[in-house]
């Protein structure tokens, strides 16, 4: 006859699996869960200014979030995720100089365009006495591109249980068939593939703190320019790296704690960022937490970026106008409300982007007419049984 | 920069102590996790990675979509 | 401020380095002799010396932990079954604040013996290296099973222990 867990202990099973320091870090959960997340994203329109032809709206994305996590045997833990986005809009095809020479935009397709992508994946991990080893393997399609990838991490304790030092590899293919080839006379049929390794050691300080420091490296070959923009080459390989650091600190006098998230990212694209993620977690009763967050990230240019196309320059030569790839900064703010009753928990969230390149930490010699703006709301759920 | 990071290096050393294992709580609450919530973990690495030009940092495997 | 972090490290490193020389308590040694509160304020002190010839399970929880959470009402079906043949179940709560622990007694009555060791001064007596970690003390006064973590599983192994340890 087995009895109901306790309240308590549903609240403690899921999140002990990503815990730093506690003893017994490598215990697989011991009850099951189940996750929903959705989520509306939707960019602000662009400006005449920015734009003056055509389509001013950008993409609106509606996202579901799937997640079951269940203990498989004694030592073993199961996880099963499933995702499905919907996404209409416009964006940028190719930029021109407007009427005064300065760089505008001029949007792709008529409004009303419409994709959607599912994205699958299934991983195990086993859990021992020192560490724990698992991998996941997964799959994304949607009309125009089709993605599959496996992962493998390790875990190792030492020192008690106080240092962690883990290690992920992953390999990604995938493959994109453009949409309206032949008519937009685009690339039929293109490959491309990643592979990354990561290394990363987390240390408990003390009773309320505890760091972790991480690198990874990232190889990606084949096509990598954008297909879809009319005057977009970029090379055929990139090497990336990344270095972070995070920081976990409860004040216990405030019942609130601080994660703080720093990254440093450069390639050879020329492109180099920083990333800082802050987050305060306020305790308000025993099952109600406010948690604002604040975000500053900053990107130098590519090598190759260019705010104005050049359609004389041939395409043997990389360029590309693709915002994505020119300096801006950006600064976003966030609130989520997180309540839990029960083997239920459930997280309203809000969050506010805007890019800009006045907010650069890095020269901007070219800034872009097309950068993003947009707020994002999402409401997720979680029950453990 | 190395004399800054030198600093920051001996001020965790200095707040460095051994914790013993029933001194673990307040590391053991949900808001002390790596990854507190990991579906907006996946939910925003997706939305930069696809705004962006940076990616990566995490341990997680991606999923790669027709965005960057 | 680097002095201060050296003299920080290196006393942090004694300290950590005497702890590891306190005596590991391992099976066939005799159990600590120990007398603790009870959680329960209105309770009398829970000493090892008032169960003489008693088999003992000691098992030290707290509330943050999941396995332990997991682990007591199992515990106390066990208690239940082997009380009349002599079997004391003592789970020493290390929980600091009190308070979260006594939060967690509130959802889930348990019918042994719970202590309160919010300082830890007896799980370093038993030189605790893992949440939870159980000891099987004999009607002897010896530790007859030494046991780090738990998994529902371990009940069958910890059960037939008690079976072969209680009074005769």
């Amino acid at each position: 006859m087995k009895k109901p867990a306790s309240r308590s202990l549903i609240a403690l099973s899921t999140s002990a699996l990503a815990l730093p320091g506690i003893a017994e870090a490598d215990a697989p959960p011991l009850t099951s869960s189940l996750s929903y997340k959705i989520s509306n994203y939707q960019e602000d329109d662009l400006s005449r200014e920015q734009v003056p032809f055509g389509e001013l709206e950008r993409y609106d994305i509606d996202v579901h979030q799937f997640q079951f996590v269940s203990p498989l045997g004694r030592d073993y833990a199961l996880f099963i995720d499933a995702n499905h986005e919907n996404m209409s809009g416009a964006s940028p095809w190719f930029s021109t100089a407007g009427s005064n020479g300065q760089p505008v935009i001029n949007m792709s397709g008529a409004s009303g365009i419409y994709d959607s992508r599912s994205e699958v994946s299934l991983g195990v991990r086993y859990y021992g006495a020192r560490g724990n080893i698992g991998g996941a393997i997964g799959y994304s399609e949607e009309n125009d591109y089709r993605a599959k990838y496996v992962s493998m991490s390790g875990s190792r304790n030492f020192n008690n249980d106080l240092t962690t030092l883990t290690v992920s590899l992953s390999h990604s293919d995938d493959s994109i068939f453009p949409s309206d080839a032949e008519r937009f006379n685009r690339v039929r049929h293109e490959n491309k593939q990643a592979s990354s390794v990561a290394v990363s050691l987390s240390q408990v300080l003390n009773p309320v703190a505890s760091f972790q420091t991480a690198l990874s490296l990232t190889g990606q070959s084949g096509y990598l320019s954008d297909p879809y923009k009319l005057q977009d080459s970029r090379p055929d390989g990139k090497t990336q790296i990344t270095f972070s650091n995070s920081l976990r600190y409860f004040f216990i006098k405030a019942d609130g704690a601080l994660q703080s998230d720093y990254r440093y990212y450069r390639d050879d694209f020329g492109i180099r960022s920083h990333t800082l993620d802050l987050s305060w977690f306020q305790n308000v009763t025993r099952s109600f937490k406010i948690v604002p967050m604040l975000r500053y990230y900053s990107q130098s240019a590519a090598d190759f970026y260019t705010n104005i196309d050049d359609f004389l320059k041939p395409l043997s030569e990389s360029q590309s106008s693709d915002y994505r790839l020119s300096a801006f900064g950006a600064v976003s703010g966030g609130l989520s409300f997180v309540t839990d009753f029960g083997g239920w928990s459930a997280t309203l969230t809000a969050e506010r982007y805007v890019a800009n390149e006045k907010y650069s930490a890095f020269t901007v010699a070219q800034p872009s007419p097309g950068l993003v703006q947009f707020t994002r709301l999402s409401l997720g759920v979680n029950y453990a049984f | 920069m190395r004399l800054i990071l030198s600093f920051i290096m001996l001020a965790l050393l200095a707040a460095c102590s051994q914790v013993q294992p029933w001194e673990r709580g307040y590391l053991a609450k949900q808001e002390m996790a790596w990854d507190s919530d990991p579906l907006e973990r996946a939910l925003n690495d997706h939305i930069f990675f696809s705004k962006e030009a940076s990616s990566g940092g995490n341990t997680a495997a991606g999923g790669g979509c027709g965005c960057n | 401020m680097m002095k201060r972090g050296f003299l920080t490290l290196g006393l942090g490193l004694m300290t950590s380095a005497l702890v590891g020389l306190a005596h590991a308590v391992e099976e066939g040694d005799p159990a600590p002799d120990f007398s603790i509160p009870s959680i329960y304020a209105d309770q009398p002190a829970i000493a090892l010396a008032d169960m003489p010839g008693k088999t003992v399970y000691v098992d030290f929880w707290a509330s943050w932990c999941a396995p332990c959470l997991t682990s007591l009402p199992l515990y106390n079906d066990l208690y239940n079954k082997y009380r009349d043949q002599g079997l004391e179940v003592v789970a020493i709560n290390v929980d600091n604040p009190i308070e979260d622990g006594l939060d967690f007694l509130l959802d889930t009555p348990l019918d042994f013996l719970i202590p309160s060791d919010p300082e830890g001064d007896m799980a370093t007596q038993f030189n605790v290296i893992g949440m939870p970690s159980s000891y099987l003390i004999g009607p002897d006064g010896k530790v007859k099973l030494v046991h780090m973590g738990f998994r529902p599983t371990d009940m069958e192994m910890i059960e037939a222990a008690i079976v072969a340890n209680l009074p005769d």
